[in-house]
């Protein structure tokens, strides 16, 4: 049991970055001011979500309480929860258990498999919580003042809100170690990445459609509408999952039974946790080592084979240019993230419009039909292109993702100017490729004629090389060299957030610029002008910034 | 052919002073083999000459170029394999060669003529179309030395190049780099096998807490003191 235990500070400290934290906060003094930062930003981020999720949820409450049954508000909110926990768990789980770094080092020590599995699973469910609490505790909290329940209640709440993700987790972790011991997972580990990775997508898309289609003013009734027509498919889940029926009745019963489900609940838990750690012990090894090879062809280079690629000499620029969208295009999460501008925007985005044609962007559709509303549509697709376009990370890490390979690039007799420039050229052909497929679909869409079609591409791309190059800079300037997945290098970037913040303060340039004068109607041709001599000012000052500072910026850089 | 003097880096704000006052002169046709204890400053000493660290004062010209003033060329002329083997994963051998080919701008039968002998002699001709990901670390080893030295530099510098090594491989590198000193050029290694040095070494230099403590052929560093083995040598010498 001790063993579980220092398995788990050091977990623990990994997971959230301890001592890495403290050597920050201690050496590195000029830094400290990022972490407060992303913390700060991140308590805005979930304080107006869980606002926006705690009305829904009074909603659901007062409909309950309408219908007299008040505890459906608990039902819905374990059952959301513990799907939650369900669903993304199995990659969390999957990432944890099987493809984490340390697992090579834990596997020799002389630590029994539980122990190991025990640990890595408790790491993800002090993580779970993090997502776990916004969800539990506003209906949690909604339903024990709306009924106005005594301190008992409270006590019942919070050992079953720290208790739900138990049965899920071990599901998954059953599920996974049964699989594993088959299936080799590991192998083909990123395409588990990719899939991960589209499941996250296609919830947010999800989530934004359906509080799209929340009328604005009557989200109360809409949620009614909703509950009352789902009623008997949450009752149906809830029976096929009844955790969740018995935290309910848990909470909503006084008494000796609210107590008898609550402790049915947990045995439950402990039972499946003695469960798995039995499983552990007897299969988790054997799933783990089972393949940890990456699939190789092992075949032998013919003689024209060879003599065909090492001829193809190319210039340094290009090399590196091509260096960049070898890595990119098989590098899973930095294809997901890089390219999900190119490709998944546009879909949400004709998902959004197709779904929407009847409902609030009905007028907007109206409008295809009027003669003099041509030129708001061209600007609408212009802004929708330069948004997209600005969401892009390939740029704001284009230094960061070369990590512990930087050495290189320190080595090579090109001059930064140059990489910088193979960089630039890589990022810009992504965004072009972006601006040109979101400009043929807002084209399509909203039924403009081609030389409108021409001038979003032009504009898009002449905005592009700003924000490219701007984002680009920021990478040149403090890149993040030290990680371990590529994950930390993309997603845990501040150079991302930076950079989004930039193209959209280009955005908010040219909007400025542009509104006023289509509201003073002057002709068409003047707003494009301006906004392309705007976008070509900013392009040549920020490519002329990008190229003076990158020498001394990788002069700076050590390894 | 390598220069340095008053070579000084020390980290976190002057807190570890990993390398202190650093001079070395290494000749034309001479390999010069760097020895001293863990944390002596080996690494660090070598990331500065070739421009991973900046020295915080001294000098290093390599060539005839100053690593600090002139880096390309200095760069041009140096061959460097680091301790260790970070190179692109997602990338194939082959491709990872081509790479280093182009940014060094050898020509294309000259980087046809050579991959292949270096494929060839390290035994990797089978695994080069593979993505490096699936290298052993021996493979990843071999496939760096290989591209630091495909545009035949006049300097190699090589931070414990032999380690991770099969038997023949490491005899392989210790005659290429035989060789290549024979033609003139240079070879500036550390390693702490004593017995490769002893027998390869023209020259060796024993480093201590970021000094160095002894440097000469192996019969200047026997004098005065008649117990005679490097190894001997050594431990005496790094005992304080
Ligand atoms: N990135 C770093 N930050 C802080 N201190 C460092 C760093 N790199 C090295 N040091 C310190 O500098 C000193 C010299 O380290 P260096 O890596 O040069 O030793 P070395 O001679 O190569 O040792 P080894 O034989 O183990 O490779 C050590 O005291 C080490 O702790
Ligand atoms: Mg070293």
């Amino acid at each position: 049991m001790k063993k579980i235990f220092t398995l788990l500070k050091i977990n623990l400290n990994l997971n959230f970055g301890i001592s890495a934290l403290k050597y920050r906060f201690t050496r590195e003094k000029k830094k400290r001011w990022e972490p407060v930062l992303v913390v700060l930003g991140i308590i805005a981020g979930v304080c107006s979500m869980t606002a926006l999720y705690s009305l829904m949820m009074l909603g659901v409450f007062n409909t309950g309480l309408a219908l007299n049954q008040p505890e459906i508000v608990l039902t819905v909110a374990f059952l959301f929860g513990q799907l939650m926990v369900l669903i993304f768990g199995i990659f969390y789980v999957m990432s944890m258990l099987f493809f984490a770094n340390d697992l090579n080092i834990l596997v020799p020590l002389p630590l029994k498999p539980y122990e190991v599995l025990g640990s890595k699973l408790a790491v993800v469910m002090v993580n779970e919580y993090m997502t776990l609490l916004p969800v539990l505790l506003p209906p949690v909290i909604i339903y024990g003042v709306g009924m106005k329940q005594h301190f008992f209640y409270w006590v019942k709440a919070i050992a079953l809100v720290l208790v739900s993700p138990v049965i899920p987790l071990i599901l998954d972790a059953i599920f996974l170690l049964v699989i594993m011991r088959f299936i080799n997972v590991r192998k083909n580990k990123d395409l588990f990445a990719i899939l991960g990775g589209i499941i996250g997508i296609l919830f947010a898309v999800g989530i934004n459609v359906i509080t799209q289609r929340m009328p604005k003013g009557n989200e109360e009734e809409f949620i009614r509408n909703l509950l009352l027509g789902n009623i008997e498919l949450i009752e149906l889940i809830g029976s096929k999952f009844p955790p969740s029926i018995w935290v309910t009745r848990a909470l909503s019963q006084a008494g000796i039974s609210g107590v008898l489900y609550l402790l049915l609940f947990i045995a439950v838990s402990a039972f499946m946790f003695v469960v798995l750690m039995w499983l552990a012990n007897r299969i988790f090894y054997k799933g783990l080592l089972a393949g940890q090879e990456v699939s190789r062809k092992r075949k032998k280079l013919t003689t024209n084979e060879a003599d065909r690629q090492f001829s193809r000499v190319t210039s340094p620029v290009v090399t590196i240019f091509w260096r960049e969208w070898k890595i990119i295009v098989r590098t899973p999460i930095y294809l997901l993230n890089g390219l999900s501008g190119i490709i998944v925007a546009p879909m949400i985005i004709v998902v959004m419009l197709v779904s929407q044609k009847s409902g609030d962007m009905k007028e907007l559709f109206e409008l295809i039909n009027q003669p003099g509303a041509q030129m708001v549509l061209t600007l609408i697709a212009i802004g929708v292109v330069l948004f997209t376009a600005g969401m892009n990370l390939v740029a704001s890490t284009a230094v960061s993702r070369e990590g512990r390979t930087f050495w290189i690039s320190k080595i090579i007799p090109v001059s930064p100017k140059q990489q910088v420039m193979g960089k630039f050229l890589n990022s810009f052909s992504v965004a072009l490729l972006g601006v040109i497929i979101m400009s043929v679909v807002m084209a399509i869409l909203l039924e403009l004629p081609v030389i409108r079609f021409i001038v979003i591409v032009v504009i898009g791309a002449a905005c592009s090389v700003a924000t490219t190059a701007l984002n680009l800079l920021i990478d040149v300037l403090r890149p993040k060299l030290v990680w371990n997945n590529p994950q930390e290098a993309m997603k845990q970037n501040m150079n991302g957030l930076l950079g989004m913040l930039i193209s959209f303060a280009i955005m908010a340039i040219l909007t400025a610029a542009a509104v006023p004068m289509a509201v003073a109607k002057l002709p068409e041709w003047i707003i494009y002008g301006t906004v392309l001599l705007i976008c070509v000012a900013l392009s040549v000052l920020s490519l002329l910034g990008l190229f003076a500072v990158a020498e001394k910026s990788y002069h700076k850089l050590e390894m | 052919m390598i220069n340095i003097t008053g070579l000084s880096k020390s980290y976190n704000k002057g807190s570890v002073k990993a390398v202190d006052n650093l001079n070395m002169h290494i000749n034309h046709g001479e390999i010069f083999g760097f020895l001293g204890p863990n944390g002596a400053g080996k690494t660090t000493t070598i990331k500065m000459m070739i421009g991973l660290l900046n020295p915080d004062s001294g000098s290093i010209i390599i060539n005839g170029h100053d690593i600090q003033k002139n880096p390309l060329d200095a760069k041009r002329s140096i061959g460097y394999v680091p301790d260790n083997p970070d190179v692109y994963d997602r990338l194939t051998g082959i491709e990872y060669l081509n790479f280093m080919a182009d940014v060094y701008e050898v020509p294309a039968d000259i980087r046809k003529e050579r991959i292949k002998y270096f494929l060839d002699i390290f035994n990797l001709s089978d695994a080069a179309s593979d993505l490096i990901k699936s290298y052993s670390h021996g493979m990843k080893q071999k496939i760096v030395i290989t591209g630091a030295l495909i545009h035949d530099p006049a300097v190699w510098i090589l931070d414990e190049p032999m380690v991770g090594l099969d038997p023949k491989s490491a005899h392989l590198l210790k005659e290429l780099m035989r060789k290549h000193c024979d033609k003139g050029n240079t070879v500036f290694f550390s390693t702490h096998v004593l017995e490769v040095a002893e027998k390869l070494c023209d020259r060796i230099g024993i480093i201590h807490k970021g000094k160095l403590i002894a440097v000469g052929t192996m019969d200047e560093l026997r004098q005065g003191d008649s117990a005679g083995s490097l190894e001997n040598i050594f431990l005496e010498l790094t005992e304080k």
